[in-house]
């Protein structure tokens, strides 16, 4: 593959071709209406042009509408919003007389959220072993939202950089209003934040946190013990002991000084802990201070005002993300392990490998024109990498026609619901 | 009453139903509006006695008990005995009665219901009031209903809530026993299972079992379903009210309804009207000495950082402003601080308006009332910001810390933990109070305004003692 590096500056030049050429908008158009004609006027689409010119409450008529739009406008980022009450104009009428209606539920977990337990980068980077920290994240939310809410559809994209999105869009879910959204939303937050010791406190083991203790144990040792090294020098220990009440922590620091490294000092904090426990100096809101300290490190850190509301924006997949020149895609939470964030194609490669499959083409295109056969002219998009992440998309498309088909039979009683 | 005859196109003039058809159940979803005809001073009476029930239900925490608990409970059950409120302590009772004093009370608890709503639809701060009351007030009642009290309410509002089966309970015995916060008996619980989406309050900390969409609650949680249905019908009620309220209002009841809300302000604290300013110099001093430990903290914020975000310039400035300090004074006073990191261009464009809108110069030129400790302990602080009250808001720990700082001993500072461990913010600020000044405080802490008068009042006494 003939990878050529991507260059910011290069951008605004890349985007009318990424647009025309790969970008999904017939897909992409058919989920923010759900199929509805009705819909698609009502549904809020922002745009942000080159030079960060922000254009909210754009609406579109149709999907041709909304294809012409991205072929004229070329936006940096796309951003999407709720779906109204009323119909939106697309120039600058007030927010105040609009009402927002249906949304899907929206998650938004960024690697710097993490940047007080990870080590081994800061700010914007992302490497293998803090990618980790995305895979548990997915994996206890995935499960939590399907069990424990019980929701089907849910699409995860790579944000393009060092984070990922979560988009439930069930119709059950996308009509709850800002109390039931941040029901879930708290809910699903354990860490608290501000001038507090112990970041995260249980009282009782609740069934949801049990499941993600599963998960977090999978990884604990190898992923925060080991490759996090999150014991491993005197600081960091420093940060360990500072969310154990300082009743406790110089009984656990003796111990864990001893010995050297991040796994042998867990271990010592762990068997500090029982010893105490047996000898009964342990309080009894105390008795999950191992689990507590397993969820400071791992739990999903979620920013919560994002899924807070029902009209919050957040960007569209398929964007380009203007840093990493990355493609922001879908990917599938049983797979996310193999996910690689390095792998994802930035959009100077998707075009250049147009351009290799079409050489490559014309050429057997020749061969076959001497054969008399007529050519099938093949979606861009099908050249290129993108084709799975696409794949992937109108998977869940699927998945929401089907539920959707669903919610009508049961509706018009031709299926027995049980 | 008569206020709902324009719904009706015919008037017939029907006898009224039996009291025990009309009025079965002490508690009421009050879902359809009164038809009896009442006297005007009767409509009266019933209204003020509402408004004193909900007033003493809104005091009852403020005194120092935990919302929702069982001395809080008492309290309010104590301070309707003491306000002749018979009727309404009868209701707290829970034995949905017979007698003839049982019906009379159910019925003047929904008129009054009625009529109220009628005096609180008329502003959003009105109906948000007015509906935090009735919902406690509700779930005092319903709380008290045995288990046959709240089958019967169940079925005359024709809820459909069964518990699940012997069967499913068994088999989800262990996320049952794991995951729901406070059971003790299993075995003699029963679960409900109802959508996830009217329990918020549960499922926001993870106080019941979850699965598919449905929460798994104990009957005694079962109120908060209740409640949360309840919550709905009223708001959309009094939305409804709102927005024909010019309906009802007539000469005789229009004057006595619109300017309800300030009939009866019970025992809350009242800033005092006019008193000595005070010399901006003496503020450090002063907020060392007199200032609780809200506004303390705001003040060492303020002078270390020279800056407030809005929230805590409201507060603190309308604390200020109550305790004396002069509008010249106090531009003065922001002023020196904010320019230490910004320039006075900026200090005048963004903040002076809100100075001079605290002191009621610009804007409506209303007179802000400084923010009582209720306020403050319910105000929501965000990142970076100062305003709230250190007991509630910040961690237990930090608290001991700082009061120990602040020349209390660890004896005392313990005390004052539990205090707080228990929810009880404004007795641990008494007990601060105590602790520092050496000297109780009878009725415990409301207001900031009130902790800096008292403390002055002490220094000024004992001054006083020595000439
Ligand atoms: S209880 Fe009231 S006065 Fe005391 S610190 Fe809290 S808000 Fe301030
Ligand atoms: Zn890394």
């Amino acid at each position: 593959m003939s990878a050529s590096l991507y260059n910011e500056d290069s951008l605004p030049d890349l985007l009318p071709i990424y647009y025309k050429r790969l970008f999904p908008h017939t897909a992409l158009h058919k989920w923010l209406c759900y199929g509805d004609p009705n819909v698609s006027n009502r549904r809020e689409i922002s745009f942000t042009l080159v030079g960060d010119i922000y254009l909210r409450y754009q609406s579109f008529e149709n999907a041709e509408d909304f294809a012409q739009a991205l072929h004229k406008r070329f936006p940096v980022k796309i951003d999407i919003g709720a779906i109204y009450k009323q119909r939106l104009e697309s120039s600058g009428s007030y927010s105040s007389s609009k009402t927002p209606v249906e949304r899907e539920i929206v998650f938004d977990i960024d690697m710097t959220d993490y940047d007080d337990v990870r080590t081994c980068c800061t700010g914007a980077g992302v490497c293998p072993k803090c990618w980790k920290f995305m895979v548990i994240a997915c994996k206890i939310l995935d499960g939590a939202l399907r069990e424990d809410f019980g929701f089907e559809n849910i699409l995860w994209v790579f944000s393009g950089r060092r984070g990922i999105h979560c988009w439930v869009a069930d119709k059950k879910a996308r009509i709850l209003d800002d109390n039931q959204r941040s029901a879930i939303a708290e809910y699903l937050t354990l860490l608290r934040g501000g001038l507090v010791v112990r970041k995260v406190k249980f009282f009782n083991m609740h069934a949801a946190t049990e499941r993600a203790l599963k998960v977090i144990d999978e990884y604990f040792e190898k992923s925060i013990l080991v490759e996090q090294d999150i014991l491993g020098t005197y600081e960091r220990l420093d940060a360990f002991l500072g969310n154990i009440d300082e009743g406790f922590s110089p009984l656990f620091r003796d111990a864990m000084t001893k010995v050297q490294t991040s796994v042998e000092r867990w271990k010592a904090f762990v068997n500090t802990f029982q010893t105490l426990q047996r000898e009964q100096k342990i309080p009894k809101h105390y008795r999950y201070m191992v689990e507590e300290m397993k969820f400071y490190y791992a739990y999903p850190r979620l920013d919560i005002n994002v899924t807070k509301s029902l009209n919050h924006l957040l960007k569209a997949p398929f964007c380009i993300h203007p840093k990493s020149g990355k493609v922001s895609v879908p990917f599938k939470p049983k797979f996310i392990e193999h996910f690689d964030p390095d792998a994802v194609p930035t959009v100077s490669q998707l075009l250049d490998e147009i351009n290799t499959y079409d050489a490559k083409t014309k050429a057997q295109e020749k061969d076959l024109a001497e054969n008399s056969q007529t050519s099938v002219k093949i979606k861009d998009y099908k050249k290129t990498s993108l084709l799975k992440y696409v794949t992937i998309f109108c998977e869940f498309l699927r998945g929401l026609q089907a539920s959707a088909a669903r919610n009508r039979a049961i509706k018009n009683g031709t299926v027995m619901e049980y | 009453m008569d206020f709902t005859s324009y719904r009706r196109t015919v008037r017939k003039a029907i006898a009224e139903e039996p009291l025990s058809e009309l009025y079965p159940h002490d508690v009421s979803m009050y879902r359809e509006s009164p038809k009896s005809e009442i006297s005007i001073l009767e409509f009266e009476q019933i209204a003020l006695d509402r408004l004193k029930l909900l007033r003493i239900i809104e005091q009852a925490a403020p005194k120092g008990n935990r919302l929702y608990s069982d001395q809080w409970k008492t309290c309010i059950k104590d301070d309707l005995a003491k306000a002749g409120l018979k009727k309404y302590v009868r209701l707290m009772g829970g034995t949905s009665g017979t007698s003839d004093l049982d019906y009379q009370a159910r019925k003047a608890d929904y008129l009054s219901h009625f009529i109220l709503r009628l005096a609180y639809c008329r502003s959003e701060q009105l109906r948000r009031w007015f509906l935090s009351r009735e919902l406690e007030w509700f779930w005092i009642r319903f709380t008290a209903q045995s288990r046959e009290g709240v089958k019967n309410f169940l079925r005359l509002y024709k809820f459909s809530y069964t518990p699940i089966s012997e069967e499913e309970k068994v088999s989800l015995r262990h996320e049952l026993e794991a995951s729901t916060a406070g059971l003790i008996l299993f075995e003699e619980t029963e679960f409900f299972k109802v959508p996830f989406t009217e329990v918020c309050s549960l499922v926001r900390g993870r106080k019941v079992f979850l699965k598919a969409g449905f929460a798994y609650i104990p009957s005694s949680e079962l109120v908060v379903c209740i409640q949360s249905k309840f919550r709905a019908e009223l708001s959309e009620e009094l939305t409804w009210y709102s927005h024909r309220i010019h309906l009802f209002d007539d000469e005789r009841i229009g004057p006595l309804l619109s300017n309800f809300h300030n009939l009866h302000t019970g025992q809350n604290y009242r800033v005092r009207e006019n008193h000595e300013s005070v010399d901006p110099a003496d503020l450090d001093a002063y907020a060392k000495k007199h200032f609780p430990l809200c506004m303390k903290h705001m003040h060492e914020v303020l002078r270390s950082e020279h800056h407030h975000k809005h929230q805590g310039r409201l507060t603190y400035g309308l604390f200020l402003k109550a305790i004396g300090l002069l509008y010249e004074d106090a531009l003065k006073f922001w002023r020196d601080e904010f320019t230490k990191k910004m320039d006075l261009n900026q200090f005048e464009k963004g903040y002076v308006y809100n100075i001079k809108h605290m002191y009621g110069l610009v804007g409506k030129r209303a007179s802000y009332s400084p923010y009582s400790c209720v306020k403050i302990i319910t105000s929501s602080v965000g990142p970076g910001e100062h305003h709230g009250c250190p007991f509630k808001h910040w961690d237990v720990n930090l608290v001991k810390q700082k009061v120990i700082e602040c020349g209390v001993s660890v004896d005392g500072a313990n005390e004052i933990k539990q205090l707080v461990s228990d929810g009880h913010y404004q007795l641990a600020c008494g007990k601060y109070f105590e602790y520092t000044h050496g000297k109780a405080l009878g009725n415990g802490i409301n207001h900031p305004n009130q902790y800096f008068e008292e403390s002055m009042n002490i220094e000024k006494g004992a001054s006083g003692n020595k000439k």
